[in-house]
């Protein structure tokens, strides 16, 4: 009997699993990805290298695209978004609509795996002036340049001599309202410094945090590795304002180790921007009825113990929707959502035939 | 999207093509609906702000309301005392915008020399002051308008506490009972230098000097901006929104030239306590992360900021500085005596430009004013008191 | 016990230290003022006190926040007069205000007539003087060469000319030498009623006894040339016990 499949939202690294599990457990998918092309965030934003291990991003997601493409089970909808849906699992009417219009599906299931949006440094609190100067930058900036091959000073066009990290930007913070740690960014800016030393070795780095969030292995394969082979300077102090001085801008600190207070001019300033719910999330959430948590991100049942379970019934969360996330808790939702999706109709199945 | 590849070098979009876009939501709460909630249960009076008004942005994008007249002149005592012109060129502004205000003798300062400085006071003593004054202004039938930057910052503090502790609102009600005066707030705590944002296209209409080649530094007040920080002025067309828009906005109407320097968010070193009895402190700071800085990276023709303290500081650090050789000597004053001066004021009976420090006169030379003959002019008014014909200047030698 | 080998003040009793803390902590301003802190230093990089002076508002905030007694009534005593009060340090990303909590801090030093606050405030009486008795301070006849010898030559200028300079000035308001600007005597009144139902008179009695005596006589003449009992005014704060 022709089963009503899973719908997977989203493109990206989780999406991308998900749908790789579903299909190998017996059951159809659609994945529907607004954008043109499959790869979530690693691949719109350019990114360069994958943390931890620096493996280059286009071709990373490229292998996890190509492992569900061409696959009987898997139905690839690029360019479509979610127009509306109601209805229950595992019997939900949705609408979707695409490049030739719109058309209707019977969904037995869903995982939403909308990722997440970078902050936008105009809402910071402290002065940073990516809105005044050419040569404050984002994390998402440099991964383009990084894999065009040339890491410049946008001002001048020239290899930089003196380049920092800033850290926390737009999360951690109470008056923006961003309270959550973003995971990703301390690894990724690490990573990052470390590929600007490589490509300009005669390159100062810095990196302003508060606190190093090294998880795991990223300890000694990121940080340890950046500090002794690389010379990047970590400093503890997060700046405070950006401004200029001549041609070039100068940041202003903290060196709480010191206790001294910092005042440099930079080449570069890169902002670690974070996380936050990107429109999609909120967008699925309003549509599916999904209750957010208090930080804004989709709600799961059960906390470390159960990550992907909404409290709606045959609809789950994978990825950075439902929480700041890094590679490996996306790919790891995905794997759990496909399972539990499946397990839902396989359970909806049951009930049927009994 | 830009998609780069391996064989186009990507450089990041200049600051020309970046556009920042407000989200709809502030982090904060609106405290216009908090003060009416308030007023609908009772607990105190809100004085509206009168039409007509201007709306300005602020900084998460909410609008505030800024009176055009009908202002309650809620001066500062820093000014008054040593920098006379300025509270004059305040004045001034209005009279000659045609526009009714109050000037109070029934007006005490907000007394922060007493509490940021000497911390002698006490949460309920400030908060009874400043309901005496806004009370005092409705009574009058004026809508307060706040000289000093502190004062200003001080009251939008004060209105916090008021809005989120029931215990103070309490105390402020039995002090106001026993003075037997209402409990009255205003709908929206304004500064002028926020009128004066409002009014400089009426004020360029009516300028008078071409200002093109004159260069200024903007000092904004710490207490203007940083207390409460989501109530100050904010324009999406200066700065993108991401530095307050106070001053520079007048001065870009004025066609005069704001220069960016590298210690644009500092304080000036006031410090309160530390500009009596600690002055080496002021001084320092003043100097060398101020002016210094600004002589360095701008060379500008003045500085313009719009709080007492500032203007004492910044103008009053200089001078002692020349003895360790310091790189000064910029002329500092209010953006209120700068806009009178653009629209042909006076510069000594209205702008009282000879209680200021560093010498000034270059600067009234690049605007265009004859102050030599401004001066004679002064002194005659001088003369006229000296010899007993006349008492004071009032507005009638002023207004002409 | 402090947790530092070189902590000072070891000979005061820790009930005492406790108790200041306590109170600084219940002031009601405490609660929005001092939440946790990450060290990320933001504070001191816009604080231009800690330029000057050995000051940090982010030790001020971590050792609230850890409520180490100890250490607090060494910053109560040695560093808490350092601050600017800019409030530049307002920027803290978890929302603290070390500013705001100095300023309770000053408060319950002042309350308490420590010696420190006292040695730190024994230049600025004739000030407080000046505002609670009047409602303003930064008088015209304050501009003296010898109370402002590093501020120029203008000083000089005014103070020699003050009289007719003042009486140039054109708001009729400011026609004053005494004064910022001409206060009425019902403000003063007013002023004075408010000082005493806040107990604020009673707290400059604890730092100094002299500037107390002069101010009690100046307000309770006022109030009884108007037909007020100075008596009559008590301080409004004790009495507020209930908590909503």
């Amino acid at each position: 009997m022709p089963e009503n499949p899973v719908l997977i939202i989203g493109g990206g690294p989780a999406g991308l699993e998900a749908a790789r599990g579903v299909a190998d457990l017996g059951y159809p998918v659609t994945l529907v990805e607004k954008e043109d092309r499959l790869g979530g965030t690693p691949i719109h934003c350019d990114y360069a290298a994958l943390t931890p291990n620096l493996i280059n991003a286009e071709e990373a997601m490229g292998a996890m695209v190509k492992k569900i493409e061409n696959d009987p089970l898997i139905d690839i909808r690029t360019s479509t978004e979610i127009k509306a849906a109601s209805g229950n699992a595992p019997e939900l009417q949705v609408t979707l609509k695409g490049q030739s219009g719109e058309e209707q599906l019977n969904a037995g299931s869903v995982i939403v795996a909308t990722g997440f949006k970078h902050f936008d440094p105009g809402k910071e609190t402290q002065m940073y002036g990516y809105y005044e100067f050419d040569d404050v930058i984002t994390l998402v900036d440099t991964e383009r340049m990084l894999k065009a091959g040339k890491f410049v000073r946008p001002s001048t066009g020239e290899p930089p001599k003196q380049v920092c990290f800033i850290q926390c930007v737009g999360s951690r913070d109470r008056q923006i309202g961003n309270q959550w740690c973003s995971k990703v960014c301390c690894g990724i800016a690490s990573k990052e410094a470390i590929e600007i030393r490589k490509m300009i070795p005669d390159c100062r780095v810095f990196v302003f945090y508060i606190d190093m969030r090294m998880y795991g292995f990223w300890e000694d394969e990121i940080y340890w590795k950046a500090q002794e082979e690389y010379k990047i300077n970590f400093i503890r102090g997060i700046v405070t304002e950006i401004t200029r001085r001549g041609d070039q801008v100068v940041v202003k600190g903290e060196d709480t180790t010191m206790g001294r207070p910092l005042e440099a001019p930079m080449d570069v300033v890169i902002l670690s921007v974070g996380m936050e719910p990107s429109e999609g999330t909120k967008q699925m959430a309003e549509m599916f009825n999904l209750p957010l948590e208090s930080h804004g991100y989709i709600e799961s049942i059960g906390g470390a113990l159960n990550t992907v379970v909404t409290p709606v019934e045959g609809i789950f969360v994978a990825g950075a929707a439902g929480g700041p996330a890094d590679l490996e808790d996306s790919v790891s939702m995905g794997g759990a959502a496909a399972m539990k999706a499946s397990a839902f109709l396989r359970k909806a199945s049951l009930k049927v035939a009994a | 999207m830009q998609q780069a590849s391996h064989d186009q070098v990507f450089t990041p979009p200049s600051v020309s093509s970046r556009e920042f876009k407000r989200e709809s939501f502030p982090p904060t709460e609106d405290y216009r609906e908090h003060l009416l909630e308030l007023e609908k249960e009772g607990e105190l009076e809100v004085q509206r702000v009168p039409e007509p008004y201007i709306e300005v942005e602020t900084k998460f994008g909410r609008i505030k309301k800024i009176p055009e007249q009908m202002t309650w002149h809620h001066k500062s005592c820093g000014q008054c005392g040593h920098i006379p012109g300025y509270s004059t060129a305040i004045f001034w502004l209005n009279r000659k915008l045609g526009y009714d205000y109050h000037d109070p003798r029934d007006q005490t300062s907000c007394t922060a020399w007493n509490y940021y400085a000497s911390s002698t006071s006490n949460a309920a003593a400030q908060a009874g002051i400043a309901v005496r004054n806004f009370s005092q202004a409705k009574i009058d039938g004026y809508f307060p308008l706040i000289h000093c930057g502190t004062s200003y910052g001080h009251y939008k503090e004060t209105r916090e506490q008021l809005l989120h502790y029931p215990k103070l609102r309490r105390q402020v009600r039995k002090i106001m009972d026993r003075l037997k005066m209402p409990f009255v707030f205003p709908e929206e705590i304004v500064h002028y230098s926020e009128w004066v944002h409002a009014m400089r296209d009426r004020i360029a209409e009516r300028q008078v000097l071409d200002l093109k080649d004159v260069t200024v530094t903007v000092h904004p007040a710490c207490h203007y901006h940083k207390l409460v920080v989501e109530d100050a002025v904010y324009d999406r067309d200066l700065f993108d929104g991401q530095r307050t828009a106070i001053i520079s906005g007048l001065v870009e109407s004025l066609g005069a030239n704001v220069g960016d320097y590298s210690t644009w968010h500092d304080c000036c070193g006031f410090g309160f306590r530390h500009i009596l009895v600690s002055r080496d402190f002021s001084r320092s700071f003043a100097t060398k992360r101020k002016i210094e800085r600004m002589k360095e990276e701008v060379n500008p023709d003045v500085v313009l900021t719009h709080d007492t303290g500032c203007v004492t500081t910044l103008d009053k650090s200089q001078f002692a500085a020349q003895a360790h050789k310091s790189n000064v000597g910029i002329p500092v004053m209010s953006d209120a005596q700068f806009a009178a001066l653009a629209m042909g004021a006076h510069p000594y009976i209205v702008c009282q430009l000879h209680w200021h420090g560093v010498d000034n006169k270059p600067l009234l030379e690049k605007m265009g004013i004859d102050h030599e003959k401004a001066w004679a002019e002064f002194e005659a008014q001088a003369d006229r008191i000296k010899s007993g014909e006349i008492d004071y200047i009032s507005w009638e030698e002023a207004d002409a | 016990m402090s947790i530092y080998a070189d902590a000072k003040y070891k000979d005061v009793p820790v009930e005492t230290k406790q108790a200041l803390f306590d109170e600084v902590k219940a002031d009601m301003r405490y609660e929005h003022q001092l939440y946790g802190c990450y060290e990320c230093g933001i504070c001191v990089a816009a604080c231009p006190s800690a330029r000057f002076y050995d000051f940090s508002p982010r030790v001020f905030a971590q050792v609230m926040a850890r409520e180490d007694v100890d250490t607090f009534y060494e910053l109560l005593n040695d560093r808490v007069w350092d601050c600017s009060q800019c409030f530049s340090c307002t920027r803290c990303p978890r929302q603290n205000n070390p500013g705001g909590i100095i300023t309770i801090m000053r408060e319950v030093a002042v309350n308490h007539g420590l010696q420190s606050a006292k040695d730190a405030l024994q230049a600025y009486s004739r000030i407080i003087y000046k505002i609670m008795s009047t409602g303003t301070q930064v008088a015209p006849d304050m501009l003296q060469p010898d109370f402002f010898p590093d501020w120029g030559p203008d000083v000089k200028q005014v103070s020699d000319n003050l009289d007719v300079w003042r009486r140039c000035v054109p708001p009729e308001t400011m026609h004053t030498t005494e004064l910022a600007w001409d206060v009425s005597e019902k403000t003063r009144l007013e002023l004075y009623m408010i000082w005493k139902l806040t107990g604020n008179l009673e707290m400059i009695e604890k730092i100094d006894e002299g500037i107390y005596m002069i101010l009690e006589e100046v307000m309770e003449e006022l109030l009884e040339e108007n037909g007020y009992d100075i008596d009559d005014f008590e301080n409004l704060l004790d009495e507020d016990e209930d908590d909503e």
